[in-house]
């Protein structure tokens, strides 16, 4: 069952009113939420049986999320509590009394977030999507696969073929109250699609997918189209030798760096660990000049785009490399308040509460990016990124990107598995055989080696991230890559 | 205005109250035997209760103590039979008999519907797709029985003011050894889980398990070198007896995050390791091979990645090409070399029956260097023509089982491991696990070490910081020619898989082994 916003509405702002009067009592924020996050998940074996969608499956949750702080003979006290699907004046006081139990002394904790900014969006949510039936979510998982197998029957591939991925929707509605004055709301949909095709006794791999936060602008069917193609694009690859290569990274791989490695460097909460190659290195260059980092929760019809944080902030542009320089980190209000003192303080416009795919009453805010944008100082066509590497490999999808040893140490690890070819002459001279490449590099070389950066950008979503990327292509010059996997391939 | 009630904290739900709710449970599955055409239900229906606490540096950061009720219905209906599955959370306020049984029965016919549009669908892609089928769930005997949770010490009778105290009082410890300690970590866990499964077959099964487990995090740094960071843990499915040193490490957990501290301190003086073009002579601790054998035996042979099914996500096994082209029955690894998969032995993996009511076995994946099989569910099992094996397992009652790891280990050997290394003139020793990289379908694989120690002369001498190895999966095990006597399972927190993701305990190990890998490092700039 869904519960409205003006139930959620309510709900926090009587709370707030009951907390506040309650003994001890400095101050309180109450968030509560309702979530659905709903995926089809396909698969498709020729040679093996199989479903097709293998399943629609869907997981809902809603409840309160209250973070109280009191004054004690000892010092000031948090406390958070939460319970579940109790969106009601019961709910509160439960949860006000977890709060109360739960209450420790943080010296660390110096408030709840003040209101800060105004707000850009507003009703940027489907209600379509909001209203999707059960037989719909399952049509969608049939038109993404029917875009593939269409295809796939189109050019006569008929065995060996895989077609995997899922329809993914998440619903989100959630408000914030708190004594500092926060009162807000945010609704919001998110349709997003990873179709992966194989014709697998040629061992490629192909990638389609696309993201939109309205229903009538999704297309699954162009993403299974799209893998398909990618696939067999790829057929007939080579190997390369293992040594260092001027390389296009694509949009995934761009992604996939950014989400396992950047991003988490460019986190408060990182700093506050020790664990960032950033540490120290606020004002500095970290990068090629080319090179401009931002989140933009703001971007409309991207889905990462949000109204407020879940800390009730309304949300913006955090600016973090700025052509070629470390200009800022994400933050969240508890990192900011806590580290304004050692760096300046950095306006907490990501305090998400993400997990299961929503946004969760029952963990406090988390510091996670939202639209991530890449821009380069002069952008350039995907096609003349090729010509500027002249010799190397375009790499169009990456996988198990790791910080291999400790993210503060920048090295990482991860290997080529599709949609990728070797360049001579600056253009695409054959495919790469999938499954053959690792990299072995650190992520500072990376960013200091750019060379271009495309001007087409697109959404991109890797296994897990909560980010969105608007990722162009980038060409990186002097990248290791070490064939493997002599004995299979 | 609200009411200000204070009995509410006490009178909680805990995982009693099923209880008081079995006989709504039962009835709302058989409420799915009336539905046309619906072939199979199953319901699995839990509550957890978990008391947590973290703190930094010293500082407390948070504690709590809260209950989750949540379940999960799946359906297999339709001329064609597909699959369709629902699940959710639920509030402490609509745990009684009448709501849940609303509850429950919404939830089933709402993956009834779900199930029926596919099956729907399935059958008018049949023409374009001829391998779309009917979903065959291999024949299991049907039980109904009860599993009680294992523990010297109760979880939920464990203070909450002991945990963070606790937390605060190690992490300050860590974090006074020294001035380059630059952060410390402790986070606790300890609770029991109940989960009732019930399906249309008829099973009932009941099982609570404990789970207690404790995480240290450190950071060391010496001035203006590069920050050393580790991060380890100790649990078990047991109560709160684990932290006190009834564990892998026969270690309380304090004396256990010291050590984590100081190794990590004495790291930072350590050179970076050079990485190497060849192989080398490599000596693997137990530590290390849980990590090992999860990502190289236990992750490829998983049944439903050996069918495709995790070709998006997390890839597929290069142990299982097609039913025509596949390693079941050939050597992938040396004759000295056995695996298994054991839910009956003690670890994160450890249960009875799994969340499709399977009873639970031993699953011989390689014996002596073969490869015999793999692990599996019901469904999964009738389309390769196994038996089920009792290895699907989901994070929660609301998620879609998986094949999982269970206690996934290589066996242990005959062979002292001081013998192992003393026998090698010019070699590496890989001492604990630290973070994977895996190639798609598991036939290659970089894994750094927390340390790595030169051998020289069968002599353990020089130590070496951000190092680790890689090779391709079947090279790795193909050469092992030692394997050691010195078995352990440890406690994998982390194993993601899925869409959405779902991360699972699984317990891995193995005994010391020696092999040839290449040497990986820093890449310096």
């Amino acid at each position: 069952m869904m519960i409205d916003i003006e139930t959620l509405r309510t709900c926090v702002r009587d709370g707030v009113d009951f907390v506040k009067k309650q003994k001890d009592v400095i101050d309180v924020e109450i968030f509560a939420s309702w979530n659905e996050h709903i995926t089809v998940r396909l698969n498709y074996t020729s040679d093996i049986p199989c479903n097709g969608v293998h399943e629609p499956k869907s997981i809902q949750y809603n409840g309160i999320g209250l973070l109280a702080v009191f004054g004690t003979g000892k010092g000031v006290k948090v406390g958070f509590g939460s319970v579940s699907n109790n969106i009601t004046k019961r709910g509160v006081v439960d949860a006000f009394q977890k709060a109360k139990r739960n209450r420790i002394y943080d010296p660390d904790f110096k408030s709840l977030p003040l209101p800060f900014g105004k707000v850009v969006l507003e009703n940027y949510h489907d209600p379509a999507v909001m209203e999707i039936g059960d037989e719909a979510i399952v049509i969608l998982g049939w038109r993404g696969l029917k875009g593939a197998i269409t295809e796939y029957n189109k050019k006569n591939f008929n065995n060996s073929i895989i077609i995997g991925g899922d329809i993914t929707i998440i619903k989100e509605r959630m408000a914030i109250a708190s004594t500092k004055g926060i009162d807000d709301f945010d609704e919001t949909t998110i349709l997003t699609t990873n179709i992966t095709s194989m014709v697998e006794r040629e061992g490629v791999k192909g990638t389609g997918w696309c993201a939109s936060t309205h229903l009538s602008d999704f297309k699954p069917e162009d993403a299974g189209c799209d893998s398909v193609l990618s696939a067999i694009n790829t057929i007939g690859g080579e190997r390369i030798s293992t040594g260092t290569y001027n390389v296009v990274f694509g949009r995934q791989p761009v992604t996939d760096l950014f989400k396992n490695i950047v991003i988490p460097a460019l986190s408060l909460s990182s700093i506050n660990a020790s664990d960032s190659p950033f540490i120290g290195k606020l004002g500095q260059k970290i990068s090629s000049e080319l090179l401009t980092v931002y989140d933009d929760g703001t971007i409309s019809g991207a889905v990462g785009s949000k109204k407020v944080t879940c800390e009730g902030i309304p949300t913006g542009r955090t600016d973090l490399i700025n052509n070629g320089f470390l200009v800022g980190f994400l933050a969240n209000n508890y990192f900011s308040r806590k580290l304004e003192n050692i760096f300046t303080s950095f306006v907490p416009r990501n305090g998400f509460r993400y997990q299961n795919g929503g946004r969760y009453h029952n963990v406090q805010p988390k510091i996670c990016p939202t639209n991530i944008v890449i821009e380069g100082k002069e952008e350039v066509p995907n096609e003349a990124l090729l010509t500027k590497i002249n010799d190397g490999v375009y790499i169009g999808r990456i996988w198990y990107t790791y910080p291999i040893n400790g993210l503060a140490a920048g090295d990482f690890t991860s290997t080529i598995v599709a949609d990728s070819y070797i360049v001579k002459m600056g253009k695409i001279y054959k495919p790469l055989k999938p499954n053959t490449v690792r990299l072995n590099n650190n992520i500072l070389d990376i960013l200091n080696n750019i060379i271009a950066v495309s001007s087409e950008k697109k959404q991109t979503i890797v296994w897990g991230g909560e980010e969105v990327v608007l990722a162009p292509e980038i060409a990186v010059e002097g990248v290791k890559l070490d064939s493997i996997s002599g004995f299979l391939y | 205005m609200l009411e200000y009630r204070s009995k509410i904290i006490a009178t909680r739900i805990k995982i009693e109250h099923i209880d008081t709710i079995k006989d709504s449970i039962t009835k709302a599955i058989g409420r799915a035997l009336s539905l046309k055409n619906c072939n199979y239900a199953d319901i699995r229906f839990g509550i957890n209760e978990t008391k947590y606490a973290s703190a930094e540096d010293g500082k407390s950061k948070c504690m709590g103590e809260d209950v989750s009720i949540s379940f999960g219905a799946r359906v297999l209906a339709g001329e064609i039979s597909s699959w369709g599955y629902f699940g959710q959370s639920l509030g402490e306020a609509e745990a009684g008999q009448k709501s849940i049984y609303k509850k429950l029965t919404s939830g089933i016919e709402r993956a009834y519907t779900r199930a029926l549009a596919n099956a729907g669908k399935k059958a008018e892609f049949k023409h374009s797709a001829p391998s779309l089928t009917a979903v065959i769930l291999a024949g299991i005997d049907v039980h109904k029985d009860t599993i009680n949770a294992v523990f010297d010490k109760e979880p939920r009778e464990v203070k909450l003011k002991g945990i963070i105290n606790l937390c605060t009082g190690i992490s300050l410890d860590m974090r006074n050894i020294s001035n380059d300690v630059k952060y410390s970590l402790i986070h606790i866990q300890t609770g029991v889980n109940r989960e009732l499964f019930c399906s249309t077959e008829g099973a009932c099964i009941d099982q609570t398990y404990a789970l207690t487990q404790g995480g240290v995090c450190v950071v060391a740094q010496k001035a203006k070198g590069v920050p050393e960071s580790y991060c380890d843990y100790m649990g078990d499915i047991h109560g709160w007896e684990v932290l006190e040193g009834k564990n892998v490490y026969k270690q309380a957990l304090s004396d256990f995050a010291l050590l984590r501290t100081r190794e990590t301190l004495e790291l930072t003086e350590a050179e970076f390791l050079p990485a190497t073009d060849e192989p080398v002579v490599v000596v693997t601790n137990p530590h290390f091979n849980a990590l090992l054998v999860h990502e190289i035996v236990g992750h490829p042979t998983e049944a439903d990645r050996a069918l495709k099914l995790e070709t998006a996500y997390a890839g597929r096994s290069w142990l299982f090409r097609s039913f025509d082209d596949n390693e079941l029955g050939k050597q992938i690894a040396s004759p000295l070399l056995t695996a298994y998969s054991d839910p009956a032995i003690n670890g994160y993996g450890h249960f009875k029956y799994d969340t499709e009511g399977t009873p639970s076995k031993r699953v011989n994946l390689i014996e002596n260097g073969i490869l015999k099989g793999f692990m599996n569910g019901r469904e999964y099992a009738a389309i390769l023509g196994h038996s089920p094996n009792g290895s699907m397992r989901a994070t929660g009652p609301y998620y879609v089982p998986l094949v999982r790891m269970t206690n996934t280990v290589f066996a242990n050997g005959d062979k002292d491991p001081k013998e192992i290394i003393s026998d090698v003139s010019d070699g590496y020793y890989i001492v604990n696990h630290r973070i994977p990289s895996i190639s798609e379908s598991r036939e290659n694989f970089r894994i750094s070490a927390q340390k790595v120690y030169k051998i020289e002369k069968g002599q353990i001498t020089k130590l070496y910081r951000h190092g680790g190895i890689t090779s391709d999966s079947k090279d790795f095990l193909m050469n092992i020619d030692a394997v050691g006597n010195d078995f352990e399972v440890f406690p994998i927190p982390n194993c993601g898989k899925g869409q959405p993701m779902q991360i699972m305990r699984v317990g891995n190990g193995g005994p010391t082994l020696r092999s040839k890998a290449k040497l990986t490092g820093h890449q310096k700039l």
